[in-house]
């Protein structure tokens, strides 16, 4: 498999391909310091697709991917990605303390 | 292989890269995974139990490897923090060439010249 030149069609298609067979798929992030690189890789042992890049703006896209399969991965398949982003998502805490009011 | 806690797995994962700077590569896996054998998942479909599955991650510099797995209830915290190590770590990455933009933002100030008014007599 040749590296995928467009990032959009790397991650419309590594989600199909996990989508497709959930329980064979993984996604894997190689980074390499001393060169700079960042490769990604999804494959479920009979298709894979991979993205190569020294960008750091390219890293900024792979968060969001990054989240996109934690999601798919823990809550399952058919989680919603819509709400999905690239920021650091902070869960709604549920220890928030009295509604201003000073103790 | 070590199966590790998430607190324990983001500070290995730190040492891995901070191991890795000079040389080498570090690999990230996620799977889904339900953490269970084959055998059980298989009686535990034909007694009809649900599976539960998990984010299995796991994290190699090629000698060592470490791993730990996420559930729908933490994963949140989990990848906010995982993030936040990437982005400390991949510092190695080329930052984007800026193109001339501002040139061309600078050229329309110009234009519309202010009308003076005509002096009365």
């Amino acid at each position: 498999m040749v590296y995928m030149a467009s990032w959009d069609e790397f991650v419309e298609r590594s989600v199909q391909l996990f989508r497709a067979d959930p329980d064979s798929t993984r996604y894997v992030m190689k980074y390499r310091h001393c060169d700079g690189k960042l490769v990604l890789k999804v494959t479920d042992n009979k298709e894979c697709l991979k993205f190569k890049t020294d960008q750091a703006q390219d890293a900024k896209k792979m968060e969001k991917l990054n989240n996109q399969f934690f999601t798919l991965m823990s809550r399952g398949p058919d989680a919603d990605l819509s709400e999905v982003t690239g920021k650091e998502q902070t869960e709604a805490q549920p220890g928030k303390k009295g509604r201003g009011r000073k103790q | 292989m070590v199966l590790l806690q998430l607190d324990p797995f983001l500070n290995e994962l730190t040492t891995l890269y901070q191991n890795s700077t000079d040389k080498g590569s570090i690999w990230v896996t996620l799977k889904r995974s339900s953490m269970k054998s084959k055998v059980q998942r298989n009686k535990m479909t034909t007694n009809g139990e649900p599976i539960e599955y998990r984010c299995l991650i796991r994290a190699t510099d090629g000698k060592k490897t470490i791993s730990t797995s996420v559930g729908a209830r933490d994963h949140q915290r989990f990848q906010a923090s995982y993030a936040t190590i990437l982005k400390a770590h991949m510092t190695a990455l080329k930052k984007r060439e800026r193109k001339d933009k501002k040139k061309a933002a600078e050229g329309d100030k110009k234009e519309g010249d202010v009308k003076k008014k005509p002096k009365r007599v």
